[in-house]
């Protein structure tokens, strides 16, 4: 299991696209194309992820080409940062590898009207509420406890249903990816064992990779479209990188347990079993599209509780109420999903089964999927950096829709394995050097923090150079961290 | 005996056994020990059966470690001592620990799934080889 190198054919398209010609490996049904410019691609061209892109083109109606985004690295089946569309007519299919074991991981981005000069003072006590208030930590759960029937209607509309339970404003359903609730979500295809997973989850921060920021706007870009976002500099906002928890490791656990025959079943050879998948219209199809949904709608829950119980641990660190705050979410975005959505290809609007794996939505201005809000300025994108570097709120483009179905990258991607980055670390305090760069940073144990220390990731700002260069998405303000909590 | 190994975003578990049964007892141990940096302060007063079937080798290893992750996860069960009966493509076993506690296990990493990812279960000349990655 060493770190072989790619050793197939990658050609220049133009300066920030590669194309995996079609004939590379029989099999392929498309080309595929990966957006980097020439020092990412030194990076890519390090680990098996291109291979993995031209895996990806064998997949039953699989259109136009697999994609990669910039901040491309190894995954399971699927590269993280990959893009693929299937056609659910031409036998298309859905795989659990395009979507990744964390069913909408994903980001949301908070505003407020406090500024860097209101919060800085304060940020030691502020960061000591959120470490305390939030639950994070591995297998914690938190204080939302769901029962069974509860539980199931949570799957079922997602964050509507915390609007329910006053939870969240109509403004936060607005401003979430599919108003917080994907259609379709079967929670009866969920299984028992995640539902068990899950019941004391919502509501909780995880470990890993996920946090908990709070962030100072240091550059705006776009005028217009910070404006319409409530952005400014030097304004405070918050920033939350989770996902679907327990339950949602499951349900991907659970499919790919159910998928393993599926191809072998429908005819379709696969060159890495971990493809495994089956066509969107099937029944194993439909189960899965079913129970990530439901997944999806979890997560949307999940983001949305830790947003609300930020509000309240700030309303009572700042003594004001949140609306008074003016905390309100500019959006939420999930960078684990697959989802059913029109498309042009060949000059006709196609209905594709669209899978984003650490890969994010960038639909541009005009888009009917869009809020009234962004409908003028386009989607925004929030790009969590790595920790104690920054963060970018970007907005989606006609290019995105042009050339990768409407999609941009997640993030920066690891260049150091957890291990690695662990004797990279060699026992620095990675908090104290953060503190130095003006970054509190909450975590229980200093390794979490060594596998997460900036170094083990690539450059957040060049990924997103390469992404607004490509016309996917535009850049509208760059963000640095003053705090975080991680689990 | 087991070695834990990098693998880029996540980690694998390496195993080496003379026999089969110490194999799956020993990637167990693995597991566990990803998860709980003390395991040695695990106590042993409580044991819980498994039984599994499966269709091959590597699926059955695959299932065994992803059963005992569920039973950390939803049941908020440490084990450190395994006792494995492989027969075929199937096995019993018993693990024994104790409840979680936060107050004195070390939890330092979540492991989120046992992946298919590079599982292999083969024998050489010295007995068992068996590597798994999990996500974490």
């Amino acid at each position: 299991m060493s770190k072989q190198g790619y050793a197939g054919p990658l050609e220049r398209i133009d300066d920030c696209c590669w194309r995996i010609p079609q004939n590379y490996k029989p099999g392929m049904r498309v080309e595929g194309r990966i957006f980097a410019d020439d020092r990412l691609m030194e990076h890519i061209r390090a680990d098996q992820a291109p291979e993995q892109v031209a895996n990806v083109a064998f997949l039953p109606g699989v259109q136009t080409a697999s994609l990669a985004m910039p901040d491309i690295h190894w995954g399971y089946g699927f590269c993280i940062g990959g893009v693929a569309a299937t056609d659910p007519l031409e036998g298309g299919v859905i795989s659990p590898g395009g979507v990744g074991y964390d069913i909408n991981c994903g980001v949301r981005l908070m505003r407020t009207n406090l500024d860097r000069a209101d919060v800085l003072p304060r940020i030691g006590q502020l960061m000591d509420a959120l470490y305390r208030g939030i639950p994070a930590g591995v297998g914690k759960g938190g204080p939302f406890l769901f029962d069974r029937r509860e539980l199931l209607q949570l799957l079922a509309e997602g964050s509507k249903h915390l609007a329910a339970r006053g939870w969240a404003t109509e403004t936060d359903l607005q401003h979430t990816e599919a108003g917080g609730c994907i259609d379709g979500a079967r929670p009866d295809f969920v299984s028992d064992k995640a539902l068990k997973r899950g019941d004391d989850q919502c509501g909780t921060l995880g470990s890993g990779n996920h946090f908990l920021e709070i962030q100072v706007v240091e550059e705006i870009f776009d005028q217009t479209a910070a404006r319409t976002m409530g952005l400014e500099e030097n304004r405070i906002c918050v920033m939350i990188h989770s996902g679907s928890r327990g339950l949602g490791y499951q349900v991907c656990d659970d499919s790919l347990a159910a998928l393993r025959k599926a191809p072998a079943k429908y005819g379709i050879e696969l060159p890495d079993r971990q493809l495994a998948c089956a066509p969107v219209h099937s029944d194993e199809g439909q189960e899965y599209l079913g129970a990530m949904r439901a997944a999806a709608n979890y997560a949307w829950a999940n983001r949305q509780l830790l947003m609300w119980q930020t509000r309240e641990i700030m309303a009572d660190c700042f003594g004001r109420a949140w609306e008074s705050l003016d905390m309100e979410l500019i959006y939420d975005v999930a960078h684990n999903i697959a989802k059913i959505e029109e498309h042009e290809v060949d000059g006709r609007r196609r209905s594709l089964c669209v899978h984003r794996k650490g890969a994010t939505r960038a639909f541009p201005a005009e888009h009917p999927d869009l809020p009234e809000s962004y409908r003028r300025i386009g989607q925004p994108v929030i790009i969590p950096g790595d920790m104690g570097r920054e963060s970018w709120v970007l907005v989606g483009l006609p290019g995105s829709m042009k050339k990768t179905f409407g999609s941009c990258c997640h993030g920066a991607g690891r260049v150091m394995s957890r291990t690695a980055a662990i004797k990279h670390a060699q026992g620095r305090r990675i908090d104290r050097e953060l503190a130095e760069q003006g970054v509190v940073a909450k975590c229980r144990h200093w390794k979490g923090l060594a596998e997460e220390q900036p170094a083990a990731y690539k450059d957040v700002g060049v990924v997103v150079d390469v992404v607004a260069r490509a016309g996917l998405a535009g850049k509208v303000a760059r963000l640095r961290p003053l705090g975080v909590v991680k689990g | 005996m087991y070695e834990i190994f990098e693998h880029t975003a996540d980690m694998g578990i390496r195993v080496r056994a003379a026999a089969l049964d110490e194999l799956f007892a020993d990637a167990a141990r693995g597991l566990f020990s990803v998860m709980v940096s003390n395991l040695d302060a695990v106590r042993t007063v409580e044991e819980t059966a498994f039984s599994i079937a499966a269709d091959d080798v590597e699926q059955l290893l695959h299932d065994w470690l992803a059963e005992l992750l569920y039973a950390f996860h939803a049941q908020r069960l440490v084990f450190d001592e395994f006792d494995v009966s492989v027969d075929g493509t199937a096995l019993t076993a018993a693990a024994r620990g104790e409840p979680l506690d936060p107050g004195r296990h070390e939890i330092e990493v979540e492991v989120k799934a046992v992946t298919w990812h590079g599982l292999k279960v083969e024998r050489n000349e010295h007995g068992w080889l068996a590597e798994v990655i999990v996500d974490v």
